[in-house]
């Protein structure tokens, strides 16, 4: 049986390029190296109860099967009919993809938008004001001896990352923590079995076994590879954290400013920050200062909570003012695998990476006005196209309600809600199992990703579907122009 | 002499109507103004097919008056880097109001939107209701917020209200949302109303007053006095008043004046005067 090794996760950002897939008979059997999240896409995205296979119209108000030439028809025609066209998505799908969507928008003069302006957009509009002290992973992995995540949880949303590239990758000059650990998790799911023990025999609520607390564990400057964790809640990642430090929600900037005020030998009239002791406080700071290579890895709790870029600003001057101490990097943990690289596609085009605007027939950028969000909400826009994503679902209500009110295009390989409200629909191939392509890392490294298998006979790539319905618009165009 | 212009279109799309100010319009005859490009979506369109003309207009900038009326939340840009004349405003109106004006008075009857006198130099503009974020501030990617003018909010204005301030005077006679005086520089703020958390944060001078009750104080700020009157643009304004520095998280020096009585909770820094 034929084994595809070095084959590149189509998941999450961390982008692991490690998987080795078999493959028997179009079909793939087995996958190894893979997290959780990546086997159980690459085992089930071929299920046909999960996918679109045909190509469809709404025709008095039901999704009728037509042919591809019947949808890049009625697309066309709605994308040039309309005078503010939303095209949104972008971060499930190839760069080679993204690059025709954004020469039909320029073509359509539409707004195109990718999920950062949901996620990470905030990052990008700091990373902007201020720059940003940033490395690859491949840096972090051999060299950071302390690894701050803040508002993210890596166990859950990127289960390689610290396997892969902090805690416990063996790095050149940093050894894994792994080891340590273990040993750890033992005592962690002893104390765990007799608090279950002493919830059953006292019916007392078992407290949870996590590292935190009015002060810093013993020897903590000691050990070689540290990590804390610093978010609302106990997440998971602060089990395996050697310090978790636990804000108040929606205070992470107070915080940030108060532990940039002590990295600069400063004093807080405080007792108290974000609901941190400021004694506390200081020995995290000494911590930070006292640190060989450190790396903040942040989340979208700190891009999506109260202050939003604010927040961003904050940590990246945070990591501006430990580089006059030390050496600190910092690194948005970014959500869809080619997130990323929409931004890098986009602005590499247009020299913006979200929010643009081609209504007058040339890049506008203004976060807060062209962004999808906003002008959905205001209802300004009156037709979509959305490729690999699924605005219904996530997207704020009164924005849905104003997207589905519009004639509304979408390609994607799955049955989502967005696609059960379009008047169009394209079944599309999956990226990095059924069609080849880029993307980049959430370090912006390239990475190519395999075709493993053949995509269903009328699913084709997006960059195919894309580029039939621009050659299309410019058709129709010319057409109109003659007339 | 006054334009009346009366919007007779319901608008869906956005507009850019950058070519609605005194300036342009000066010297020019109605047919020539009814001809001007404006923006709607994707579509250029004549300024008669979306807006009534009525009147005429003089030659000199300064005495051209332009009267607005109809819903114009979607129209945006309007008096942008206007030198002189008047335009009011009977309704609401869009983004980018008067962005980088230059000189003379815009008067708006409803709300204004975002962005509203960003990177403007002189003039004023009046608001008689509430705005929206980013008053006085400055384009993404810019570090020149507001350089000078006045901008007078009756009603309440959102977050970030004088981003990037560098002079100039922002009177708000309601309530603010949070980063009112984000990294100014320079100038003044006045808010009536209460301000949400983080006022000043990361500035670097100029003056905030904050006369109501505010959400929090930044711990990068430091308390310095007690003062009984505030000073706005040769104004002052009676306290007594909490006046903090900051932010020192950036060596900034800006002063932030709360008021005492509305703010009790503050009094835990009157130890360290």
């Amino acid at each position: 049986m034929p084994v595809i090794d070095n084959v590149t996760c189509p998941v999450c950002g961390t982008l692991c390029d490690d998987l080795s897939v078999t493959v028997k008979e179009n079909a793939i059997i087995d996958v190894k190296n893979a997290c959780a999240v990546s086997e159980a896409k690459f085992m089930s995205f071929s299920n046909p109860k999960h996918r679109n296979l045909r190509p469809l119209i709404r025709k008095n108000g039901k999704l009728i099967e037509s042919t591809f030439e019947e949808a890049v028809e009625k697309s066309a025609q709605i994308l040039v009919d309309a005078s503010y066209p939303i095209l949104y998505g972008w971060s499930c799908t190839s760069c080679e993809a993204i690059r025709v969507g954004l020469e039909l928008a320029e073509e359509v003069g539409g707004i195109t938008d990718n999920t950062s302006t949901v996620c990470h957009g905030p990052s990008i509009l700091s990373i902007q004001n201020l720059g940003i002290p940033t490395c690859t992973l491949g840096q972090i992995r051999h060299r950071a001896d302390l690894i701050i995540y803040w508002a993210s949880d890596p166990y859950s949303a990127h289960p390689r990352h610290m396997e892969r590239y902090t805690a416990f990758s063996d790095g050149r000059f940093q050894e894994s923590e792994w080891e340590h650990f273990v040993t750890r998790l033992r005592g962690i799911l002893g104390r765990r079995r007799l608090n279950r023990a002493s919830e059953l025999v006292l019916m007392k609520e078992a407290s949870l076994p996590v590292f935190s607390g009015q002060k810093l564990p013993p020897k903590f400057e000691t050990r070689k590879r540290k990590v804390i964790v610093v978010d609302v809640r106990k997440t998971h990642s602060a089990e395996f954290a050697d310090f978790f430090l636990q804000v108040e929600p929606n205070k992470d900037f107070e915080l940030f400013q108060a532990l940039r005020l002590l990295v600069r030998d400063g004093e807080l009239e405080v007792n108290q920050v974000a609901g941190v002791p400021v004694d506390l406080l200081e020995e995290v700071a000494d911590a930070l200062v006292g640190c060989d290579f450190g790396a903040l890895f942040f989340g979208v709790g700190l891009t999506m909570s109260s202050g939003k870029l604010q927040n961003i600003d904050a940590a990246i001057a945070l990591t501006q003012d430990l580089n006059l101490r030390t050496k600190f990097v910092i690194m948005p943990m970014r959500g869809h695998f080619n997130v990323a690289g929409a931004n890098v596609v986009y602005t590499w085009q247009t020299g913006y990476p979200f929010a643009l605007d081609f209504s007058q027939n040339y890049p506008r950028y203004n976060p807060g006005e062209t962004s999808v969000v906003d002008i959905l909400s205001h209802d300004k826009a009156d037709a979509g196209l959305i490729v690999a994503s699924d605005p219904v679902s996530n997207f704020p209500r009164s924005a849905v309600e104003n997207l589905v009110k519009n004639p509304l295009i979408v390609i994607d390989p799955v049955i989502s809600p967005t696609t059960m409200v379009a008047d169009v629909v394209f079944p599309s191939a999956f990226v990095g199992i059924e069609v080849d392509g880029t993307a980049y890392r959430m370090d912006r490294v390239p990475l190519p990703m395999k075709k493993l298998v053949d995509p269903p006979s009328l699913c084709h790539s997006d960059e195919e579907i894309l580029r039939r319905i621009l050659h299309q618009v410019k058709r129709i165009k010319q057409q109109r122009r003659k007339l | 002499m006054t334009l009346k212009l009366q919007l007779i279109k319901e608008l869906r799309v956005p507009i850019d109507a950058g070519c609605i100010c005194p300036d342009t319009f000066a010297g020019k005859s109605l047919n020539e103004i009814a001809e001007l490009q404006i923006w709607e979506g994707n579509r250029k369109r004549l300024l008669n097919s979306l807006f009534e003309l009525k009147e005429d207009s003089q030659e000199t900038p300064d005495e051209t008056n332009i009267h607005l009326t109809g819903n114009l939340s979607r129209v945006q840009r309007i008096g942008a880097g206007m030198k002189g004349g008047e335009i009011t405003v009977q309704g609401d109106v869009g983004m980018h109001l008067g962005e980088k004006m230059l000189g003379g008075t815009i008067m708006v009857e409803g709300n204004a939107g975002s962005w509203t006198g960003s990177a403007m130099k002189g003039g004023t503009i009046i608001v008689k209701k509430n705005a929206g974020d980013y008053i006085g501030g400055a384009y993404r990617g810019s570090t020149k917020g507001m350089q000078g003018g006045t901008i007078i909010i009756h009603g309440d204005a959102g977050t970030e209200v004088g981003c990037y301030m560098r002079n100039g005077l922002i009177k708000i006679q309601g309530n603010v949302a949070q980063f009112v005086g984000i990294r100014m520089r320079n100038g003044t703020i006045v808010v009536q109303g209460s301000a949400a958390e983080r006022a000043g944060a990361f500035m670097t001078g100029g003056k905030i007053i904050i006369c109501n009750n505010v959400t929090s104080i930044l711990p990068s700020f430091s308390i310095d006095s007690i003062k009984s009157k505030a000073k706005a643009e040769g104004e002052a304004i009676k306290g007594p008043f909490y006046l903090f520095i900051g932010d020192l998280a950036d060596h900034g020096n800006g002063k932030l004046y709360v008021s005492k009585n509305k703010n009790e909770y503050l009094k835990s820094f009157e130890e360290f005067l």
